[in-house]
């Protein structure tokens, strides 16, 4: 399956053009959580889908809500809102799964919705800030310098880790 | 599912083989399965309920059939017949006859049994240990095989056979048998047994599997069989397979191991427990029981552990929803549970569930990512009717979720 190929009828929102010129490596899906917008680089991403009937599953974290069945994959879902220590929210017809392969597994991230696939470059993004948790490592990369807005851009192999971080102050928007 | 893997004669069929790698046929059987489900959300779509369809009752039957079949035949691509690692056993044989100087007969009974082919890459090196400890150190040379009244020759005999949805691997030698007081004397020593306890010869023999077992002084006194026990040992365990060791003083050793045929494939049932769908292999299962009144009683003196009467004995109660973190939280009364009794090696355990829903193949994934977390699961089953469900390992449930 190739990287870019974001599915699926389901999820007419999805639509992802990228500019023939833009190289992969700064482009980053930003999604809405709450007020605040988030990116993860497209390099992870490996499609984007519908939620559908979610299996609860023992011994994971509280943020795992459980796994689907993916065209034969099954993938653990996590629900970002509780990663990061917000209060939950009922899924509606918004919600959507991006799934990532991060580190050889596949992860599903439930979010509020997607926005588009941004073009971020290097000097756009923030990383000075000292976004440390207890170990110097946070789940915040850096902050993408938008028009209007800033996307809060993630570092995907912290948030999939179970390691229980301490949830990364909010950045404000 | 048919095990057994047809033998078309390669001369038939001109000996056209085909090399496949093996990420290719994953995702044909991957294929075939997201086909099979979207056939049966087709045929069993609601807007077709209530409508009078002979014509395409009679056409979506003959496509389930068709799509069963593919299934069959895909899931027989990864299986390949034991012969083909029974054949480097061979060779290797020939060399340990040059290196030891003994002679050795080998007989191989049963090669065309049909493996998973990821078993049968995973099976050559911990079988070439026990082949190896047969040939080194069961089988003694000639001239004292002779005084002890057998042929100068050893004998061992590599055998497959399928038994039930398992395969049994056996290596069988004449030698001179395990040692068991040695092995017995070595095991106290490193306070497996106590020094007054006398186990059973199974027990005993057990003890070879441990890891760091074989010391260079037990493997020259003891009849050897101690080299990479251990890595057969872990093998085994990733295979779900079980060993079985028999040994008779002076008349050789049997060791014995089993493995289900497929990874992919599982012969289960389907157990509800709330709004969650788990999976137990059919194996597994020695008995499932309806208690009536008065068959289960809580120990308030033991934390209120439960226990199921069965017959002439007490069997411990297992409840998920207390083995496992982040379960539902309200435990219903036993008596309105179905328990499921498995006999694990740590004695059994009755596992209530809700209900039990089915009997069925399914296809199983392995534990992957944060999933690993889980305790005492095999990974996750997908479900004819593209439902997920946590396959139980009963042993871990057994003995606390240790591995």
């Amino acid at each position: 399956m190739t990287k870019t190929a974001f599915a699926d009828a389901q999820t007419p929102q999805t639509e992802v053009q990228a500019e023939p010129s833009d190289s992969i490596e700064t482009m980053y899906l930003t999604f809405p959580v709450g007020s605040e917008l988030y990116g993860v680089s497209i390099g992870v991403v490996t499609e984007i889908v519908g939620l559908q009937r979610i299996m609860s599953v023992p011994d994971v974290p509280h943020y795992i809500k459980g796994v689907i069945n993916l065209r034969g994959k099954v993938i653990p879902l996590m629900d970002v809102r509780l990663r990061f220590g917000m209060p939950d929210k009922a899924y509606d017809d918004r919600t959507v799964v991006i799934v990532l392969q991060v580190n050889d597994a596949p992860v599903g991230l439930i979010v509020d919705g997607v926005n588009e696939v941004l073009d971020i470059p290097a000097h756009q993004i923030d990383r000075t800030h000292s976004f440390s948790g207890a170990e110097g490592r946070s789940l915040v990369l850096g902050l993408g310098r938008l028009e209007e807005r800033v996307a809060i851009l993630l570092n995907v192999n912290l948030l999939v880790e179970d390691d229980a971080l301490i949830p990364p102050m909010m950045a404000e928007a | 599912m048919t095990a057994r893997a047809e033998q078309v004669p390669e001369q038939a069929s001109g000996g056209a083989l085909l090399r496949v790698s093996s990420d290719k046929i994953g995702r044909l059987m991957d294929l075939v399965g997201e086909l099979s489900l979207s056939v049966s959300e087709t045929i069993n779509a609601p807007e077709l309920a209530n409508l009078d369809l002979v014509g395409f009752e009679a056409a979506a039957h003959r496509l389930s059939m068709i799509v069963g079949e593919v299934q069959d035949a895909a899931s027989e691509l990864r299986l390949v017949p034991v012969d083909e690692v029974f054949r480097r056993l061979k060779r290797m044989v020939r060399e340990l006859q040059r290196e030891t100087g003994k002679q050795i007969d080998l007989e191989m009974r049963g090669e065309d049994t049909s493996i998973d082919k990821l078993v049968a890459d995973r099976l050559y090196d911990p079988l070439l240990h026990v082949v190896r400890n047969s040939a080194d150190h069961g089988l003694e040379p000639p001239a004292e095989r002779e005084a002890a009244g057998k042929s100068p020759a050893g004998r061992i005999i590599l055998s497959a056979a399928q038994v039930g949805s398992e395969v049994r691997i056996q290596v069988i030698d004449d030698g001179r048998g395990l040692n068991r007081g040695k092995i017995l004397a070595k095991a106290r020593e490193r306070g497996l047994f106590g020094p007054s306890e006398e186990p059973e010869d199974a027990a005993v023999w057990k003890a070879i599997f441990e890891p760091g077992f074989s010391t260079a002084e037990a493997v020259t006194t003891l009849s050897g069989r101690g080299v990479g026990m251990d890595v057969l040992n872990t093998t085994m365990k990733d295979l779900r397979g079980r060993i079985g060791v028999q040994s008779e003083e002076g008349r050789g050793t049997t060791v014995s191991l089993h493995i289900p045929v497929s990874l992919a494939f599982l012969d289960s049932v389907i157990l509800r427990l709330g709004t969650q769908l788990y999976c137990v292999p059919i194996d597994d299962i020695a008995e499932i029981v309806k208690p009536g009144m008065g068959d289960h009683l809580a120990l308030s003196a033991e934390g209120g552990r439960e226990m199921l009467r069965q017959r002439d004995r007490f069997i411990p109660v297992c409840r998920l929803e207390k083995f496992f973190a982040g379960m539902r939280s309200e435990l219903p009364p036993l008596s309105e549970m179905v328990f499921i009794v498995f006999e694990s090696t740590s004695g059994p355990i009755a596992v209530p569930v809700d209900e039990i829903l089915d009997r069925q193949q399914v296809v199983m994934k392995p534990l992957e990512g944060t999933l690993t977390r889980v305790r005492a699961s095999w990974g996750f089953a997908l479900l004819a009717s593209g439902e997920v469900a946590m396959v139980l390992d009963c042993e871990r449930l057994a003995n606390g979720g240790v591995r």
